[in-house]
């Protein structure tokens, strides 16, 4: 620079040093640039539902780091090669945190995790794992347990109706998590389950839930259905109503039963703050009330105060660890003994989880 | 309301969504034009009358407004197919992912939210019979609106002069055009017809039926709508009897899951997709009859020239 700027009249030299300190000054903010986070959903981001519940937990990741993250969230997009070549994409856009919101997202994922070790992936309800990537999954069937003992308590026909989606180990637990919570209160009480095989199809849902209440059920449940399709019939016909994810008490004013919500943001923010620390460890990340995960609220005020006492003291054992819901003596639904009393099914098994508890009249689809 | 009465009253209200979208592609198919966008107008209009009827509170303006909007996207393929002599197979695939893509668009910002249900109509007396009344005395206006239309529909293509003109369209447009018939305002009419009916069964969908929207909620039953004209040989009767028959498929799925049955609830949902398959092949077996009742030129474009 400086046998340059002997060669050169003064001005000119002012100037090139003006530039050149700009530059330095413009490669010092790059190397403070937000942490670029790219968010991929599986359906569009709405009031309420499974999409919505991820981007309230990236939302207060937003919160906490501010201008320090830059999150570009790409909605409604259908797991397959499309969604192969919008992460491919987030990747070549230098996305260093990448969320990634549904269960068919994984096996690209995962790849493109394996080939960019220096970012970190999360990736919704999958199982597998990398040192830079982690599956996390809600432990729903802890509040679907607390939600069983209202319905119990609540039930005139002592019989409850189960809307799902895919017969899968995370739903078929819930189910499972449900009809224990509601035998532990009354053990006449029976649930009946319609799959409607789609994670998306609000007029079969509908259908279904009109279905159970002909039936004789009296309290619904709608099993990871992102539309309020089946809590708005709960309300129109009278019978209670529950949902997973995140709150439709406005769709039922008067007949919402709760909500066992996913708050991801704990996770969430843990996780960039890992990223951040350079100590992100890719794990199986299965999160319950103990931490903080799934929380239950909204319940309808036509629970007795004792019924309420009773759920918030369960409610403390869960989350505390000294009861689980998968304790024994637990009975299939042909009513042989698959944990004796005292023993715990161990999580392997929940995991995997493709078998109903005594207490569903209605046969898994195998 | 006893589980059957419910599957019996469900069977028509399910029906009618078949029922509407599959007589407005009737009248499409029999004046020669393929029109394979039906699950596409059907969302545009589901979304576009949701929005009105949420936003107005009004039903009958958001069955209009999504009868004109089912048009309009019709038109869109009236004019590729008719005007501009484009295929009409791809053409009509084009405008149905178009009609997906825009449904999402529209919808954006209503998304999962729901307007109150409306009652159906109670017939005096009637509605009071056991079993009968519910079934048949309570459905919604729509519901009897639709098999009303279908009786017109099957009186006119068959014993009107109109009905003569459009069957010569779609039989030999060249013959048509001879005989004097505007062929390619036929076309454009009838396109336009299912694209309103088409729109109808969207609104019913989103309005009636299931009242709330959510991006994908036709979920395939556009593509049974087409399914059943050919189903139905091309004959209003027998479209109403396969769309009564779907919606009876439809819903015993999930009233034979909620009793128990323990037949996998897969097949379950497969078999309104299976019986399709299963019909279509028995009819197609009889190749004389199949080609006696489908419009002799369907698919096929025409420029107006003379003869072939």
């Amino acid at each position: 620079m400086n046998s340059t700027s002997r060669k050169l009249p003064n001005a000119l030299a002012r100037t090139l040093t003006a530039i050149a300190t700009a530059g330095c000054l413009f490669s010092t903010a790059a190397s403070a640039e937000p942490l670029e986070i790219g968010v991929l959903l599986p359906s569009p981001i709405a009031d309420v539902g499974w999409s919505h519940a991820l981007n309230e937990g990236i939302a207060a990741v937003k919160e906490k780091y501010g201008d320090d993250v830059n999150v570009s969230t790409i909605e409604n997009i259908q797991e397959g090669p499309d969604a192969d070549r919008i992460m491919n994409k987030m990747i070549g856009d230098g996305q260093q945190f990448l969320l990634l919101g549904s269960f068919g997202y994984m096996n690209a994922g995962l790849k493109l995790a394996q080939r960019n070790p220096d970012r970190t992936f999360l990736h919704a309800s999958g199982y597998k794992t990398a040192e830079n990537f982690s599956p996390f999954t809600a432990k729903y069937y802890e509040g679907a347990y607390l939600m069983g003992m209202a319905a119990a308590e609540l039930t005139k026909t002592k019989k409850l109706g189960v809307v799902s989606a895919f017969a899968i180990p995370e739903l078929i637990s819930t189910i499972n998590g449900f009809t224990l919570g509601a035998r532990s209160v009354d053990p006449e009480v029976t649930v009946d389950v319609i799959w409607i095989n789609s994670w998306f199809d609000p007029a079969k849902a509908q259908d279904s839930a009109k279905a159970l209440l002909a039936g004789g059920a009296d309290v619904l449940f709608s099993n990871a259905q992102d539309t309020p399709s089946v809590v708005t019939v709960g309300e129109e016909a009278g019978a209670y109503v529950f949902n997973l994810n995140s709150s439709m008490k406005e769709y039922a004013p008067t007949k919402y039963l709760g909500v066992v919500k996913t708050d991801w943001a704990p996770f969430f923010v843990a996780s960039v703050d890992a990223h951040l620390a350079g100590s992100f460890e890719g794990k199986n990340e299965w999160l319950g009330m103990n931490d903080n995960v799934v929380v239950v609220e909204d319940w309808s005020s036509d629970i007795s105060a004792d019924m309420k006492a009773r759920i918030d003291a369960m409610h403390e054992e869960i989350a505390s660890g000294a009861r689980h819901v998968y304790d024994g003596p637990l009975m299939n639904q042909e009513g042989e003994e698959v944990i004796p009393s005292g023993e715990r099914l161990e999580d392997g098994a929940i995991l995997g989880m493709d078998w109903h508890v005594e207490g569903v009249n209605s046969p898994l689809p195998k | 309301m006893s589980t059957l009465e419910f599957f019996l009253a469900g069977t028509f209200s399910a029906a009618t969504i078949f029922l509407l979208a599959a007589l407005g592609e009737l009248v499409a198919e029999k004046s020669g034009v393929l029109n394979l966008s039906v699950e596409g107008m059907m969302a545009v209009s589901a979304a576009i009358g949701f929005l009105v009827t949420y936003e107005t509170g009004n039903h009958l303006l958001g069955f209009a407004v999504a009868g004109v909007a089912g048009v309009l996207i019709s038109l869109v393929f009236a004019l590729t197919t008719i005007t501009f002599l484009a295929n009409q197979v791809a053409s009509g695939l084009a405008v149905g992912i178009l009609g997906l893509g825009l449904s999402a668009l529209i919808g954006r910002d209503y998304e999962s939210l729901t307007i109150p249900s409306t009652d159906g109509i109670q017939i005096p007396v009637l509605s009071e019979i056991p079993l009968i009344g519910p079934v048949l005395f309570q459905q919604n206006l729509v519901v009897y609106m639709t098999f009303l239309l279908a009786i017109i529909i099957g009186y006119t293509l068959k014993h009107t002069r109109l009905g003569l003109a459009i069957r010569s369209t779609g039989e030999n447009p060249h013959a048509a055009q001879a005989l004097g018939f505007p062929v390619f305002l036929i076309r454009y009419g009838c396109v336009a017809f299912g694209g309103l009916l088409a729109g109808f069964a969207g609104a019913y969908a989103s309005t009636i039926y299931t009242p709330l929207w959510a991006d994908g909620m036709i979920a395939g039953r556009g593509w049974i709508a087409v399914a059943l004209v050919v189903f139905g040989t091309w004959k209003t009767g027998r479209i109403a009897f396969g769309a009564l028959l779907f919606g009876m498929v439809s819903l015993g799925e999930l009233i034979a899951q909620s009793m128990g049955a323990s037949i996998p609830s897969q097949l379950l949902s497969s078999l309104p997709y299976i019986v399709t398959i299963v019909v279509l092949a028995i009819i197609s077996t009889d190749k004389a009859r199949m080609r006696l009742h489908s419009p002799f030129s369907l698919g096929e474009t025409f420029d107006g020239t003379e003869g072939r």
